[in-house]
Formats: structure tokens, C-alpha cells, sequence
């Protein structure tokens, strides 16, 4: 041996600083780890939020607004077959063309028109039929402007210079204009709360999709949740150990890693084709998801209830505890918290689900808002991809609100799971 | 030089011992029968032929032993000998061990304790059981208590209940430390406390028969001289068999003393005589330090 002339200590003493360069190596790698994780966090919140947060926006435009019978075509308002034929967006043409009285030539008259969007005239009709003593009436309203007009509007101060896309010269003219008579100004998009999908971007809102996401959730967690404990339970604390309970131990653990859209092609094959279930609602895929759910919450909870102490459940079975009551008075309720977390965590894969749904029908362009468990309806990670897919620029900006709200969602989720677990658990 | 020092001394010491202390054990033989007087008149309990197997493993070989009314028997022994085992298939707890087979004739009042009339969950209402290691529910010091009365419906009223956990405490001793928090967790007691919190568990469903599995190696010498004072107590009322790996204690609380060694019940005797002129070597082995 080289150093053999060395003594213990000293020996030990060089060993030392190595042993410590080691550790302050490795506290290094993960502090780099985690500051890496948290970068990538932040640039993606700034990413998503500098995008969306426009879209909680939406441009506005004053107009002069005559309910004139004529044009609208009505005599009665109560009457509802004629509110229904009503020509409400001929009257913001005539509110147009007053505004802009020198526009002339079919093709200006047409780009003008579009200065407002079509929703418009529903809110008119809205405030008609609220109101009838409106009619032959003249009031200053803000309308929801086009689009277009939206995407120009709200670009026009950045440093880029103003998005334009289809607009055309004379158009960028007349929202200057209005703009320099303060008839132009942002509002808050409450149609982006309230209303469903549509072919329109300046009326296309989240609510359809974040409906349809809170039935198929619940769904997926009034049956997966249940089902999931209790074969669980089962197979902990009650099941046989032998070949049989190995071969579905490992068939659950395969389970989880199956591709969703697998879980897809099986809820089309067994809900919709053979029990007929209808498509596109939450119904079918609250149970697609919780197939896919399912080995998630039973390998969670089967986890959670290994770790409750034996010792507990040799005190309960020697004072007289039947089987079921160790279960229900003790393993369970000291597993809840661990069980909560693995369903919470399905429940966040389940949410975030896009692929299998997309083979059940929940891909649909739906403009209700679903009511219920039997409603056509689409879910949040759905309703991004086919907003992404739109052509129009303002469905951009959508798409990155829509993120916003699915993350809101989970973050709501994960919270209220926090605070559950917290409210559960027991100190030892 | 230090290296060759180091390997001398390893070389030397521990393995010497072990040597010496297996060649001691190959030399006894096992008696046939248990030495001594294992077998009672009028007995609470008796154990016969029993045999324990984990799997192809036999734990227990044919164990023959009666345990009196009212008596406090001490199963002793070095460890890995069978003991916690033979307690533990007395209030049939090796149920819940899937691979544990129990064969031979338990009874407890003349009753067959595995037969197929004997319900467990009746059975382990009768025989009561105390843990090594302190387990309170991570419940109140009152549920704790209440818990098995009200697993098996003995107080109709909250009234009754409270009687009930406060008799219970009270002959566990810890009533006086307890009755003003008793709607405190149990885990937050002292050791000590959390031991004699699961002894009154035990006996607030009033038991015929109560098992001690080492209740005091978790204990200081405090906490374990007042366990050992509740024993002498409950044992004018209740049948106790106690194991514990601590000759002392076995000296201190027992009537009869039980020597265990490697899964054959070697010696029974009145404490006393175990200790004092144990008829077996193995036994005399044990108990002189030799070892354990």
C-alpha cells in the first residue's frame, strides 16, 4: 500500500474532503435540477399567459342604435315568431351607414358592415324583447366588434406595429376614426365565460367545454374512486395470495401504462357499439376515463394501505374486530389520505385527457352549453386542440386563455386535495 | 500493522463464541415429554400435541401445556424459540398469517378454540391481547378504550360507557393520569402510559383470559414496574400468560414459569423452582446466561 505509513485519522481526515465535495456535489445537481424544473414552469406560465390574457378582453364598439320596425320587419314584439325573423343585424347596418356616411360601392359597404359582429344583433334582440317600449327607440350602445377588428384593435400600440391580416386599408381608417372619437374601447370579454364554442371568435366562450370537463369528472370519480378502493381493499386485505391475484396484480400494473387511446377505442367498441351508450357525452366519457383511472387509484391506494402499521390492525383484530370493521375503522380511514392523493392524481391525468375522448365523440363542435350527464358537450384539453386548429388569429389568443382556465382547474383540484388530505391525516 | 492487528482480533472473537455456544445446544437433547409439571387439575386453558408450521417451517413442536384459572404464566426462552407464536395461535391471531397451520387441541373452558363453532371474533373477545410494542388506535384516550365495548354492544347507554372506560382505566392505572384528557389522542401518552392504555383496551371488554406479548421490552424500568404491579392486580381477576424475554420480570409477576427452546416447550415448573433448581440443562443453560 502507497499511503500505509499514514495513521487511521489521517487517513480518515483525507477521506473526509472527499466525502464532503461529494455531497456538495450532489446538493449542486439538485439545486440545478429543481431551478432547471422551475425555469421551465415560468417561461411556459409567461409563454401561455402573455398570449391569453387578452382574450379576457374584447374590443367594443359605440354605435347609434335605432330600433326601427321597418328594418327590423316586426309589429308586435311579444311576438315571438317575428323576434325570431327580425332583421337585428340590418339595423346596426343602418347604424353603421349613418356613422360612416360617405361609404359608397358594394364591396366598402360589406367591409363596413363587418365592422361589427354578428352577435350583435342577439344582444339587440336581447335588450328589444327585455325592453318592447324600445321600439321606434333610438340609444347608445356598445357592440361587440368583429374579429378582425379585435385583433387590430388590441395590437395597435405594440412595439411590432399593428397586426393587419385581411384588413383592409380603408377598414384600419374607420377603427382609427373611432378611435379618435372614443368610440372604440376594451371591455371585459364576459361572452368568453358564458357562452359555448362557436364559429366566431369574438363570441366563442369556454363555459360549453368547462361544463362538459366538471360532468365527465365527476363521473370519472363517482366511479372510479369507489370501484378502485374497493378492489383495493380486496385484494390487500381480503384476497388469497396465489397465482391467480399475481397474474391481476401485474395485469393492473400493465393497465396503467396502456396508451389512452386505447381505453378510446375500447369505450367506442364496448359503450357506444354495443351498449349503445349515446356519443359525445359526459356519460360515456366519465367511463372511458375511468377505465384509464381505474390502476392508477388501485395502485395508489393498494400503496396506502400497505403502509398502515400491522400493529394497528393487530390491536383492532385482539380486541375483537371482525375482518370488515379492521377495514372501515381503521385501515381505511388511515389509508384515506394516501388514497386521496392517487385519486386526485388519476383525477388530474383524467381531466387532462384529450386522446381517448377524441375517439368517443367528444371532439364535436358543440355551441350549448351541456346541462347535463346526457348532453353532447367537449372537455377543456378537447376544446384547446380545436381552437388551436382554427385559422383565425384571435382563436390564438383563445387557445392560450383556455390553457389558463384548464390550469386554474387543476390547480383548484390540487388544492382542494391539499386541504382534504390535511384535514384527514393523523399524527402517529 | 494496524491491518493485521484488526483481522487478528475479528478473527478471533466472535466466532469462537458462537462455536461454542452451538456445540453447548447439539449436545442437550430435548426430553420427550415437557419436564416439570405442565399439566393441571380443573385447568382454564390446555394446550395438547399442538404443532405450528409457517408453510413447510414447523415453529412449535407438540406442545403440551394447561394454564390455571387465575394464574399468571410466563413463557420464557431465547429468541426465535416459538413463543410469541404458541400466544399468538392461542387467540387464533395466526388466522390472519395466511401460510400459519395450527394442529393439535386448544381448549379454553373445555371448548375447542379451532373448531369450527368457534368463532374468532368471539374467541379474541374472550382472550385479550397486549402488544409488544404500544399500538393506541390514533384515536382518543376515551375511544381507545370505548372502542371494544362498542364493537361488541356491551353499553346500551353513554352512561354505561363512561363507567366502563373509567373501571377500565382505573385497573389499568392510568386513571388518574388520563381523566382529565380524555379526549386527547392516545399516541400523544408517554410509552409507559400508551402500554397501560392498551392493557385497559384490553379489559374493558372484559376478557376471561389476558395475553401479554413482551409488554414491557418498549418500557423504561419505571414504566415497566408499574406494568408489572398492574399484573399482579388483574391477575386476581384475570388468567394471564405472559411472555417476555426478561427473567427478572418472569421471576416477578408469574406463578409458573414455561422454558421454550427452539419450538419444543422443555421445562414447566412453579416460578420458583425454575429459578431457583431448574430440572432440565437447557433450562439451567438459559437462566445462568449461558444463553439467550
Amino acid at each position: 500500500m502507497a499511503d500505509s505509513n499514514l495513521s487511521h485519522a489521517e487517513r480518515i481526515q483525507s477521506s473526509l474532503a472527499k466525502r464532503y465535495r461529494a455531497e456538495k456535489h450532489f446538493k449542486f445537481y439538485g439545486a440545478a435540477a429543481i431551478a432547471f424544473g422551475l425555469l421551465c414552469v415560468v417561461l411556459l406560465f409567461t409563454d401561455i399567459i402573455s398570449k391569453g390574457y387578452k382574450a379576457f378582453g374584447q374590443t367594443y364598439i359605440q354605435l347609434e342604435v335605432t330600433y326601427d320596425a321597418s328594418t327590423l320587419g316586426i309589429t308586435d314584439v311579444n311576438d315571438s315568431q317575428q323576434i325570431v325573423l327580425a332583421d337585428f343585424h340590418g339595423v346596426v347596418k343602418t347604424a353603421l351607414k349613418s356613422r360612416f356616411v360617405d361609404v359608397s360601392g358594394r364591396k366598402a359597404k360589406r367591409d363596413l358592415y363587418g365592422l361589427i359582429s354578428h352577435g350583435a344583433g342577439y344582444t339587440l334582440r336581447d335588450r328589444l324583447v327585455a325592453n318592447p317600449k324600445l321600439l321606434n327607440q333610438t340609444e347608445t350602445l356598445w357592440l361587440v366588434a368583429d374579429d378582425d377588428i379585435d385583433t387590430y384593435y388590441k395590437s395597435i400600440d405594440s412595439d411590432a406595429g399593428a397586426f393587419v391580416g385581411r384588413m383592409s386599408e380603408q377598414r384600419q381608417g374607420w377603427v382609427d376614426q373611432l378611435a379618435q372619437s372614443d368610440d372604440v374601447k376594451m371591455r371585459l370579454n364576459r361572452n368568453f365565460f358564458t357562452q359555448g364554442d362557436s364559429r366566431e371568435p369574438e363570441l366563442a366562450g369556454i363555459r360549453g367545454a368547462a361544463m362538459g370537463s366538471l360532468f365527465t369528472l365527476i363521473i370519472t370519480i363517482a366511479l372510479s374512486f369507489p370501484i378502485g378502493v374497493a378492489a383495493a381493499v380486496y385484494l390487500e386485505e381480503f384476497a388469497p395470495q396465489n397465482r391467480w391475484t399475481d397474474l391481476i396484480e401485474v395485469n393492473i400494473n400493465n393497465l396503467a401504462a396502456v396508451p389512452s387511446i386505447i381505453f378510446g377505442l375500447l369505450g367506442l367498441a364496448i359503450f357506444i357499439n354495443f351498449f349503445h351508450v349515446p356519443r359525445s357525452v359526459p356519460v360515456v366519457g366519465g367511463l372511458v376515463l375511468t377505465l384509464m383511472t381505474l390502476p392508477t387509484i388501485i395502485i395508489s391506494s393498494r400503496a396506502a394501505i400497505k403502509a398502515v402499521p400491522p400493529s394497528i390492525r393487530d390491536a383492532a383484530i385482539g380486541v375483537g374486530a371482525s375482518p370488515m370493521q379492521v377495514v372501515l375503522h381503521h385501515v381505511l380511514p388511515l389509508a384515506m389520505p394516501g388514497m386521496l392523493t392517487g385519486a386526485i392524481i388519476g383525477m388530474a391525468q383524467a381531466l387532462g385527457e384529450t386522446a381517448p375522448l377524441l375517439m368517443i365523440g367528444m371532439v364535436a363542435f358543440i355551441v350549448d352549453i351541456p346541462g347535463g350527464f346526457t348532453d353532447p358537450s367537449t372537455v377543456l384539453p378537447v376544446q384547446i386542440f380545436l381552437w388551436a386548429d382554427s385559422p383565425e388569429r384571435a382563436f390564438m389568443e383563445k387557445t392560450s386563455a383556455a390553457i389558463m382556465v384548464l390550469l386554474a382547474f387543476l390547480i383548484f383540484m390540487n388544492t382542494l386535495a391539499v386541504i382534504l388530505r390535511k384535514r384527514l391525516e393523523r399524527r402517529w | 500493522m494496524v491491518n493485521k492487528m484488526v483481522t487478528n482480533i475479528s478473527a478471533k472473537m466472535p466466532t469462537g463464541l458462537v462455536q461454542s455456544k452451538k456445540e453447548k445446544m447439539e449436545e442437550t437433547a430435548y426430553p420427550e415429554d415437557t419436564i416439570g409439571t405442565p399439566l393441571l387439575e380443573g385447568s382454564k386453558m390446555s394446550m395438547r400435541n399442538v404443532d405450528v408450521f409457517y408453510g413447510d417451517k414447523q415453529a412449535i413442536f407438540n406442545v403440551n401445556v394447561d394454564v390455571g384459572q387465575n394464574e399468571v404464566i410466563a413463557m420464557i426462552g431465547p429468541s426465535g424459540c416459538g413463543k410469541s407464536t404458541f400466544l399468538r395461535s392461542i387467540n387464533r391471531m395466526n388466522d390472519t398469517v395466511e401460510s400459519c397451520r395450527v394442529t393439535g387441541q386448544l381448549t379454553l373452558d373445555g371448548e375447542d378454540i379451532y373448531s369450527a363453532q368457534m368463532d374468532p371474533v368471539a374467541l379474541r373477545a374472550r382472550v385479550g391481547m397486549v402488544f409488544q410494542k404500544p399500538n393506541p388506535f390514533p384515536k382518543t384516550i376515551y375511544d381507545n378504550v370505548a372502542y371494544g365495548p362498542r364493537l361488541h354492544g356491551l353499553a346500551s347507554r353513554r352512561a354505561e360507557l363512561d363507567e366502563i372506560v373509567e373501571i377500565s382505566l382505573t385497573r389499568a392505572g392510568l386513571w388518574a393520569e388520563a381523566k382529565d384528557r380524555l379526549d386527547q389522542p392516545g399516541t400523544g401518552l408517554s410509552g409507559g402510559q400508551q402500554q397501560r392504555l392498551c392493557i385497559a383496551r384490553a379489559i374493558a371488554i372484559s376478557p376471561e383470559v389476558i395475553l401479554m406479548d413482551e409488554p414491557c421490552s418498549a418500557l423504561d424500568p419505571i414504566a415497566t414496574a408499574k406494568i408489572e404491579e398492574l399484573i399482579a392486580e388483574l391477575s386476581q381477576n384475570y388468567t394471564i400468560a405472559i411472555v417476555t424475554h426478561s427473567m427478572q420480570q418472569a421471576a416477578r409477576v408469574s406463578h409458573r414459569t414455561a422454558y421454550f427452546h427452539l419450538g419444543r416447550l422443555v421445562e414447566v415448573n412453579e416460578t420458583e423452582k425454575v429459578f431457583t433448581a431448574p430440572e432440565h440443562q437447557l433450562t439451567e443453560a438459559y437462566i445462568t446466561g449461558r444463553f439467550g
